[in-house]
């Protein structure tokens, strides 16, 4: 059953056709992968699922509803997540105090209770915190919990990403090039992790990956992309296998 | 250094963390109550202005500290917090109601002027908040009616019911149990989801929308409270000073504004203590500076703004995290004497961080 | 240079009020590139442009009235002397500031402002100067159109300006330098374009700029440690024009300037001295982006 559909979505900057009429499905329950050349469109089309870019064309459903005129930050409460390819964290705050704002849809308390701190507000914090807490030992970060991210190595702050991203408890989790800047130890670590998101929270993924070896991995499917427009879709080794995806990789 | 056992997630949440700290706050606020005891009428009043000042700081720092937003214009909710106040007595409305009434209007206020501000960041907000400034006041100098214009108006003194709240003691308590409140209130706020929400905000709009945080109603949240604190503020101010003119609110009151967090420290309700004991004593120690100076260089007009900059300036060059930073590596320095590491609160620069779409 | 002219709508009048607002218009949009040049390069924002023209002044006129200089002399010295100025505060304050927040910077400006209200007030006190010019007093009358000789040199002398800035940016190394440095600074880095020099350049020459107004602006406004407050209403025209577009500086200037003038006339007191900000703020609401729009959002 899919979870996501894209429907010949396209989107252009300029003259740049970042993305061009590209239509594919996402399966409850997958591990989707994209891959392709950098300036393929990859990280455009995540924009796009996520809505911090309007399509010009094209539509989005997401668990069978229209989510193309969505505004941006009810994707979050919709249960899309995401990383972002070079990190987007708040940097001067606290590993902890980082996932506790992934928690944020998950508020129930308003602004008055809020202010007064009612036993209300403390029940949720409670219970914000152990929900964070599960998902620190989910991703080992026990030892950066009070660490400020600014002071914080790059492999970590990936991981942190994540780590906020899943305190959503999101349906769909987009990741961009998770691997990038990981050394092979931690990509191998990624790797397992990525399988109990997927396994244990039941978690749908779309990833955006250039290892080859994690994507074979990890991931049912494959999706390939050079220059906006799509190549081919199918299992990780007949897109390996695949001659337009060779030629896009190789150059003509 | 002090290690503490956490046996419960409600540690981390807690005003205070640990006994010492609870120990400390205790003595201050005994202190603070026995003062006027020991301290003469004058001082108090000195006093009671650092309380006021600390109150519209905490408002300035929650808006410009914590969620990101500089405004230029403070100034502005003082004065429109300070005129509704005074307006309102002369109607003969009771105090605790008018007080209420100006705060709720300059936190109207600022929630309007925000919306503007929603769709701009840093700079063009900075001159959004000016501009605005800038037209209250003119409004202030030109709507005689209300304001008396440039001639202004006398605020009546203090009294819940025929309670008088006029005498230096007395005040002194008023502007200390005022901003103790304001204090927790401020503080709450910082530790559930709103206040997150803010500083996700500071730190990366776009993530903080991709993490659920709606950003138009955030910013006008914060813009809302913001002026709400500092309109609270500028009604006591009206007390204070006892008499209401367009130039008791300039910008170069928005500037001191600014001046406090930035001295006390960004991003730190302590920064907003010690900054407006600074803005509070700064103009006992210019008085002190004029009688050595030589009176060419004293009789400069300019001089005290001239000198503001002058810290200002210096403060961000070489103590960009103000007063409390420099309190924290002092006392980090003692806590682990002979360990301490010069690169412990080495500070990060963005570098490349830009927001414009290169 | 006010004339009482009688209410009512008369073309003439009309005309009147638009060479003034023109030559007023054209000082804000001097100091609204000072800001721009230097915003688009370092992505700085210098609030205390204002003042640099208050220096420049004051530094003409003791170039003038006090060493008795000519004119011509006076003008180029003025000139070299802002530059030198504008360097060295970039080296000085802006420099250490560089990877800090843009807040800072931008408080910092501003407190960099205070300090040479300060500075001047001590040195040239506070009274208003008036600076004298070889064309001062002269008026030329077009048919009843009175345009003074300092508000004909205003505009000239503007367009002189920018004519040279263009041809500068078009077709000089340097100007190349700069606008490379200006739209992506690690690959000017690493194509050798020396960033740090090109921001030292690019603060001399805006503070040149402010300088250059300052001189034109001098004989119609007097000069006092004050009148760099101006810069508040630069900055509104350089944000109506589009904050970060050389052209939008000099256009949002004008617009500004010459809304200023009707406000003083048709409308009641106050209005003149709010105008430029109600102009900024309607601005914001509606395009916020300015009428040359040149800012796009944050790439993720
Ligand atoms: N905000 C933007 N403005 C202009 N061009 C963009 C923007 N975002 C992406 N592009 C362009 O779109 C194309 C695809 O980029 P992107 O999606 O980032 O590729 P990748 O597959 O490497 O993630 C590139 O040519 C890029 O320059
Ligand atoms: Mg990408």
């Amino acid at each position: 059953m899919s979870l996501l559909a894209a429907n010949n979505l396209s989107l252009s900057f300029g003259g740049v056709h970042a993305v061009e009429d590209v239509s594919f499905s996402v399966n409850k329950g997958e591990v989707f992968s994209i891959i392709g050349p950098n300036g393929a469109g990859k990280t455009t089309l995540f924009n796009l699922i996520s809505r911090i870019y309007d399509a010009s064309t094209g539509s989005i459903r997401f668990n069978e509803q229209d989510i193309s005129q969505v505004p941006t930050h009810r994707i979050a409460e919709l249960g899309i997540a995401r990383t972002f390819q070079n990190t987007e964290l708040f940097e001067q705050e606290t590993v902890l105090r980082n996932l506790l704002i992934g928690q944020h849809v998950h508020r129930r308390t308003n602004l008055l209770q809020e202010f007064l701190f009612l036993p209300s507000v403390r029940q949720q914090e409670l219970r914000f915190r152990k929900d964070v807490e599960d998902v620190i030992d989910l991703l080992d970060l026990q030892h950066y919990r009070h660490q400020v991210i600014a002071n914080l190595p790059y492999g970590v702050r990936k991981m942190v990403e994540v780590a906020r991203a899943l305190c959503l408890k999101p349906r769909l989790l987009l990741l961009d090039e998770p691997s990038s800047g990981l050394n092979p130890e931690e990509t191998e670590d990624l790797s397992f992790q990525i399988e109990d998101i997927n396994e244990e929270l039941g978690t749908t993924i779309i990833m955006v990956e250039h290892d080859m070896n994690l994507v074979s991995r990890t991931s049912t499917r494959v999706m390939a992309l050079a220059d906006g427009k799509l190549i081919a879709v199918g299992s990780p080794v007949e897109i390996q296998q695949h001659p337009e995806v060779l030629k896009a990789y190789l150059g003509e | 250094m002090r290690f503490i056992k956490k046996t419960h997630y409600n540690q981390d949440i807690q005003l205070f963390k640990h006994q010492g700290q609870l120990f400390w706050y205790g003595a201050l606020g005994v202190a603070l109550l026995l003062s006027p005891l020991v301290l003469s009428d004058f001082y108090l009043g000195e006093l009671s202005l650092v309380f006021i000042y600390a109150i519209a700081g905490i408002g300035l720092m929650l808006l410009t500290g914590y969620t990101g937003l500089v405004s230029l214009g403070h100034a502005a909710f003082l004065a429109i917090g300070a005129y509704t106040h005074a307006y309102l007595l002369a109607q003969g409305w009771p105090f605790p109601v008018s007080i209420l009434c100006a705060t709720l209007l300059s936190s109207l206020v600022g929630a309007i002027i925000g919306i503007p501000a929603l769709r701009m960041t840093g700079i063009y907000l900075a001159v959004a908040t000016l501009a605005f400034a800038i037209i209250v006041e003119q409004v202030l100098s030109h709507w005689v009616s209300v304001t008396g214009g440039f001639r202004g108006m006398a605020v009546e003194l203090p009294s819940i019911g025929s309670f008088s709240l006029d005498d230096s003691v007395t005040f002194y308590f008023l502007c200390l149990f005022i901003l103790t409140g304001c204090l927790f209130l401020a503080l709450n706020l910082l530790r559930t989801s709103t206040g997150r929400a803010m500083t996700a905000i500071r730190d990366s709009e776009i993530s903080a929308q991709s993490m659920g945080i709606h950003l138009a109603y955030t910013k006008t949240l914060a813009f809302g409270i913001s002026a709400g604190f500092t309109g609270l503020a500028g009604s006591l101010l009206a007390h204070k000073i006892g008499y209401l003119a367009p130039d008791s609110f300039t910008l170069l009151i928005s500037i001191q504004l600014l001046l406090m967090v930035v001295v006390g420290g960004l991003g730190s309700l302590h920064g907003v203590i010690y900054g407006a004991l600074f803005i509070g004593l700064l103009p006992q120690g210019l008085a002190l500076l004029r009688d050595t100076l030589p009176p060419a260089l004293a009789q400069i007009p300019g001089l005290e703004p001239g000198i503001f900059g002058l810290i200002l300036v210096l403060v961000l060059i070489y103590e960009p995290q103000g007063i409390y930073g420099r309190w924290l590596k002092i006392r980090s320095y003692f806590e682990e004497f002979p360990l301490y590491r010069k690169a412990t609160h080495k500070r990060q620069r963005s570098y490349l961080r830009t927001e414009r779409l290169k | 240079m006010q004339f009482a002219l009688a209410r009512g709508f008369h073309f003439l009048e009309v005309l009147q009020l638009l060479v003034s607002g023109i030559s007023q218009g054209c000082v804000y949009g001097l100091i609204a590139l000072g800001f721009v040049l230097i915003y688009k390069a370092t992505e700085m924002v210098n609030f205390a442009q204002g003042d640099l023209m208050m220096l420049g002044a004051f530094f003409a006129y003791s170039y003038i009235n006090i060493f008795e200089l000519p004119f011509y002399l006076a003008f180029p010295a003025t000139i070299l002397t802002m530059a030198i100025i504008g360097a060295l505060t970039e080296r000085l304050l802006l420099r250490p500031m560089i990877g800090e927040p843009h807040f800072s910077v931008l408080m910092l400006t501003i407190g960099l402002g205070f300090i040479l209200r300060a500075v001047a007030g001590a040195i040239w006190g506070n009274e208003p100067r008036s600076l004298s010019t070889p064309y001062a007093g002269g008026v030329i009358d077009l048919n009843g159109l009175i345009i003074g000789y300092e508000n004909m040199v205003i505009i000239l002398g503007t367009a002189a300006l920018c004519l040279l800035l263009y041809l500068f940016f078009r077709f000089t190394r340097l100007g190349l330098a700069m606008q490379a440095a200006s739209q992506n600074q690690l690959a000017a880095f690493y194509v050798g374009i020396p960033v740090k020099r090109v921001y030292s350049m690019v603060w001399a020459i805006s503070a040149s700029i402010s300088a250059v107004a300052g001189i034109l602006v001098a004989p119609v406004s007097l000069i006092d440690p004050l009148m760099g407050f101006v810069g508040i209403k630069a900055f509104a025209a350089a944000i109506v024009g589009g904050f970060g577009s050389l052209p939008g500086a000099i256009v949002g200037g004008l617009i500004i300037g010459i809304v200023e003038q009707f406000a003083g006339l048709y409308l009641p007191p106050g209005f003149s001295d709010v105008s430029a900000y109600v102009i900024l703020l309607a601005m914001l609401l509606i395009r916020p982006q300015g009428i040359f729009a040149s800012m796009q959002r944050k790439k993720v």
